[in-house]
C-alpha cells in the first residue's frame, strides 16, 4: 500500500472519551437536522481534514471563497492533527455523525468505501466534474469500477536532500540518475562522519512506502497484489533489514533508540531533516515546503536510489489526498459543489496551491504556474520531471492495510535493537501484514 | 475512623436498625428526588455504554458498519493473541512494581510531613501537585522531553561523563521510566495517609512511651496497625488506577506502546484495536476481561485484608 503522505505516521489516535461525546453530539445534531429545511433555503455542510495551522488557514480562505460563490451554502470546517484524525473519524462514523466532505488518503478510502460509508460520486456527477483530472490520480479513489474519491493533487515519494548538510560534510551530491542503494548508504555514512555527532546522513528509512518502492524495484511488485493480498516477498524484506541494520551500525543513521524516539513524533518539523540535522530522507514531495521551513535550508528533491541500478524502477505518482463524500450526507449536492470548487476552481487553488500535492487538473496547474514560491516551484518541477519516468504500476493497500505503519515500526525496532535477526524480522512482518489484511 | 472502617461498622449495625418512622420515609423520598439526576446520568453515561460493550464483545464490529454477531469468537481469539499477553505482562509489571513503590513513597513523606513542620500546607500542596497533573498530556510530553535521548536527564549525566540510554526510547528502560512517572504522582495517597496519621489518638503514643516503647517500636506497634485501613484503601484504589493507566504510555510512546511493545499497556492495546485497527468488538471483549481481572484482584485484596487490616472500633 502507498501510505499517507502528509506525516507518514501510523493510524491516528485521540481520546476514548471522545466516542461518547461524539455519540451525544451526534444525537443532538440528528435531532436538529430533522427540523432543518430543504430546497432553496440555507444549507450547512461540514468539511474535515488533517494538518497544521497553515493548512487550516489557507483551506478556510478557500472555503470562504466557496461560500462567497455559493451564498446559500454554509461550510463548517474541522481540522485536527493527523495522529488523531482517523480515530476521530471512525468514532464519528460509528455515531452516524461524520462530516459531509471527508479528506482521506492512502488505503483509508478503500477501507471506508468497502464498508459502505462513502458516496458513489456518479450520483452527484451533475455538480462534481472529475473529467478534467489526471486519470492516474483518479484511479486512487476508484474501487470496483466506481469513483469514491477525488484526488486533491499528485505526489511522488522520493528523496529530499539538504545541500547545506552535504556541503558541511564536504560530500558531493549524488547523480540521482544513476545512484544505487549502496551509494545512498555510502553517502549517508560519509555525511555522518563529516558532521557533528547530532547530525546524520539519513534517518532510518524504514516505512511502508520505502519498502513498497524497494520491492517494486526488485520484483516489479510492491507490498500488495492487485487481488488484495500480500505481494512482497520475505526475502526482499530481509535484504532491506540487512541494509538498514548495516546503516545503523556504520553510524549513517541514528542509533536504534533515537530512531524509536523519532518514530513517536512524526510531524515534518520534528524529524531530523526538518531540524536541519540530516542530509537525506525518503519522503513525499508535498512535504518539501514543510521540511524547508523547518530546517531553514533550500532542500532539493532527488530520484530515489536504485531507480536505474535495480531490476526495474519503483517510483510512482499518487494522489496525495482524496476528497470523499459521506453516503449519509443530507446535502450531497452541496458537498459535491464544494469538492468541485476545491479541485477545479482557480479561486480555491489561489489559496491551496500545492499544499495537497500538485493539482490533478491541468488547467489549475497552468493557472498556478505563474505564481509559485521557490519551494513550490521546485516541487512542481520535480513531479513534472518524474511523470515521464515513473512506471505507474500502482496498487492501493486492501482493507486492514492501514495497520502496516504500526506493525512495521514494531518489527523494525525489534530488528534495530537486535532482538530479531533480519530474517526473523522479515518473517514477522510478512506474517503480521498477511493477518492484518485477511 | 477511615471510610472503609465506617463501611465495615455500617454493615455490622445494619441488621439492628429500627424501622424508619414516617418522617424518615419522607426524607428518603426527597433523597431519591435529589439523586434522580445522578441516577439518570448513571443509566445514560455508565450503565448504557457498559451494557452496549457487553453486547459488542460478542460481535465483529468495525465501527464503520453494523456489528455482526459472532458468539464467543472474540474471547477465543484472545487466547491466541500474543500481543494481548504482552500487554498483560506489561500491565501487571507496571501495577505490581509501581503501586507498592508509590505507596511507600507516599507513606514516607506523610510521616515526614506529619512531624509538624512549619509551612506544612505549602509542602503538602507542592507534593500533591504531581498527582493533579500526572494524568495530563502536557506533563507526559514534558516527561518525553526530559527523558529523551538528548533530554535533561542525559544532559546532566553527560556532565559526569556518563552516556545515558534513551530512557523512553529503549525497550529495556521505557517501562521503568513510566513506573517512575507513576511513583512520582504519590500526592493523593500521601494526603490520605496524612489524614490517617492525624486520626491516630495521641494517648496511644503516650501510653506506649510510658511502657518504654521507642520510636521504632511505636511505629511498628501503634502507627502501622492503626494505619492499616488507610493503607488498604490506598492499595485498592491505586491498584485500580494503575490498571487503567493510559495517558502516560499513549503520549510517551506516540500511541504505539513502543519501542517493541515494551510499554503496551492493556488499555493502550485496547484503544489501538478498537479505534485504530477498527476491531471494536474485540476491544469490547478486552474491556470485559480487564473488568474481570480488576474485580478479581480487588476481591483478593478484600479477602486478604481480613488477615492484616485492623479496625479500631
Amino acid at each position: 500500500m502507498r501510505q499517507l503522505p502528509p506525516t507518514g505516521r501510523g493510524p491516528a489516535r485521540g481520546r476514548t472519551t471522545f466516542r461518547l461525546a461524539a455519540v451525544l453530539t451526534g444525537t443532538a445534531l440528528l435531532a436538529t437536522a430533522c427540523g432543518g429545511g430543504s430546497g432553496d433555503e440555507q444549507t450547512t455542510i461540514r468539511f474535515s481534514w488533517w494538518g497544521n495551522e497553515e493548512r487550516a488557514q489557507i483551506t478556510n480562505q478557500a472555503v470562504a471563497a466557496f461560500e462567497e460563490a455559493n451564498p446559500q451554502i454554509t461550510v463548517e470546517t474541522e481540522s485536527i492533527d493527523f495522529e488523531s484524525y482517523f480515530d476521530r473519524l471512525s468514532t464519528s462514523v460509528a455515531a452516524g455523525d461524520e462530516p459531509d466532505v471527508i479528506t482521506m488518503g492512502g488505503a483509508y478510502p478503500r477501507e471506508y468505501a468497502d464498508r459502505g460509508v462513502l458516496l458513489d460520486l456518479a450520483e452527484v456527477s451533475d455538480h462534481l466534474d472529475i473529467g478534467a483530472l489526471d486519470e492516474k490520480a483518479l484511479s486512487n479513489g476508484r474501487f470496483d469500477g466506481s469513483d469514491y474519491g477525488v484526488p486533491t493533487g499528485v505526489n511522488t515519494f522520493s528523496v529530499i536532500a539538504n545541500p547545506a548538510v552535504f556541503e558541511d560534510a564536504g560530500v558531493e551530491p549524488p547523480d540521482d540518475d544513476s545512484w544505487s542503494w549502496q551509494d545512498y548508504a555510502d553517502i549517508a555514512e560519509e555525511i555522518s562522519a563529516g558532521t557533528p555527532d547530532d547530525t546524520f546522513g539519513s534517518e532510518d528509512p524504514t516505512q511502508p512506502d520505502t519498502l513498497d518502492l524497494y520491492a517494486n524495484q526488485r520484483t516489479g511488485q510492491g507490498l500488495y497484489s492487485p487481488q488484495g493480498g500480500i505481494a512482497i516477498e520475505q526475502e526482499t524484506v530481509s535484504e532491506w533489514f540487512e541494509m538498514t541494520t548495516a546503516l545503523e551500525e556504520a553510524g549513517a543513521t541514528p542509533s536504534a533508540s533515537m530512531t524509536a524516539e523519532l518514530a513517536a513524533q512524526a510531524a515534518p518539523e520534528q524529524t531530523l531533516l526538518g531540524q536541519g540535522r540530516a542530509g537525506m530522507k525518503l519522503a513525499w514531495s508535498n512535504q518539501l515546503a514543510a521540511f524547508r521551513e523547518g530546517s531553514g535550508d533550500d532542500l532539493i528533491m532527488l530520484r530515489a536510489p536504485g531507480e536505474t541500478t535495480a531490476q526495474g524502477t519503483g517510483m510512482w505518482l499518487q494522489a496525495s489526498q482524496l476528497y470523499t463524500i459521506s453516503q449519509r450526507s443530507e446535502h450531497p449536492e452541496a458537498a459535491a459543489k464544494l469538492v468541485d470548487f476545491l479541485v477545479n476552481d482557480p479561486r480555491a487553488a489561489d489559496f491551496i496551491k500545492s499544499d495537497r500535492g500538485i493539482p490533478a487538473n491541468p488547467d489549475i496547474r497552468a493557472h498556478l504556474e505563474g505564481d509559485l514560491t521557490e519551494s513550490q516551484e521546485a516541487e512542481f518541477a520535480f513531479v513534472d520531471s518524474m511523470s515521464g519516468l515513473v512506471d505507474g504500476d500502482f496498487v492501493i493497500g486492501p482493507t486492514g492495510s492501514t495497520e502496516s505503519v504500526d506493525l512495521l515500526q514494531r518489527t523494525n525496532e525489534a530488528v534495530l535493537f537486535g532482538r530479531k535477526s533480519s530474517e526473523q524480522g522479515a518473517e514477522q512482518f510478512v506474517t503480521d501484514l498477511t493477518e492484518a489484511v485477511s | 475512623m477511615s471510610a472503609i472502617g465506617e463501611l465495615a461498622a455500617l454493615r455490622r449495625t445494619k441488621a439492628e436498625r429500627p424501622k424508619p418512622s414516617p418522617a424518615e420515609q419522607g426524607d428518603n423520598k426527597a433523597a431519591l428526588v435529589f439523586l434522580a439526576p445522578w441516577f439518570a446520568g448513571l443509566a445514560l453515561i455508565t450503565v448504557g455504554p457498559i451494557t452496549a460493550s457487553l453486547y459488542l464483545s460478542f460481535t465483529d464490529y468495525s465501527l464503520l458498519d453494523a456489528p455482526e454477531w459472532t458468539g464467543l469468537d472474540n474471547y477465543i481469539a484472545m487466547a491466541g493473541d500474543p500481543r494481548l499477553f504482552t500487554s498483560l505482562r506489561v500491565t501487571f509489571t507496571y501495577v505490581f512494581v509501581s503501586v507498592p513503590l508509590q505507596l511507600a513513597a507516599a507513606l514516607g513523606l506523610a510521616l515526614f510531613l506529619d512531624r509538624g513542620l512549619r509551612g506544612l500546607p505549602i509542602y503538602r500542596s507542592v507534593f500533591y501537585l504531581p498527582s493533579l497533573m500526572g494524568a495530563s498530556v502536557a506533563v507526559a510530553i514534558l516527561w518525553r522531553r526530559i527523558f529523551g535521548n538528548a533530554g535533561l536527564i542525559n544532559q546532566i549525566l553527560a556532565l559526569f561523563g556518563v552516556e545515558g540510554p534513551g530512557w523512553i526510547a529503549h525497550p529495556d528502560y521505557a517501562l521503568g521510566t513510566l513506573i517512575v512517572f507513576n511513583v512520582w504522582t504519590f500526592g493523593s495517597p500521601m494526603v490520605i495517609f496524612l489524614a490517617g496519621l492525624r486520626q491516630i489518638p495521641r494517648h496511644l503514643y503516650e501510653a506506649s512511651a510510658i511502657d518504654g516503647a521507642g520510636k521504632a517500636r511505636q511505629f511498628r506497634s501503634v502507627t502501622i496497625p492503626l494505619l492499616t485501613p488507610i493503607i488498604f484503601f490506598n492499595l485498592v484504589l491505586q491498584t485500580i488506577f494503575a490498571f487503567q493507566a493510559f495517558t502516560q504510555a499513549f503520549v510517551v510512546s506516540g500511541g504505539t506502546g513502543g519501542p517493541i511493545d515494551s510499554t503496551l499497556f492493556y488499555t493502550l492495546y485496547l484503544y489501538e484495536e478498537g479505534f485504530a485497527n477498527l476491531h471494536m468488538g474485540y476491544a469490547s471483549a478486552m474491556a470485559w476481561l480487564l473488568l474481570v481481572i480488576i474485580a478479581a484482584l480487588t476481591a483478593v485484596n478484600f479477602f486478604a485484608s481480613k488477615y492484616w487490616v485492623f479496625y479500631d472500633d
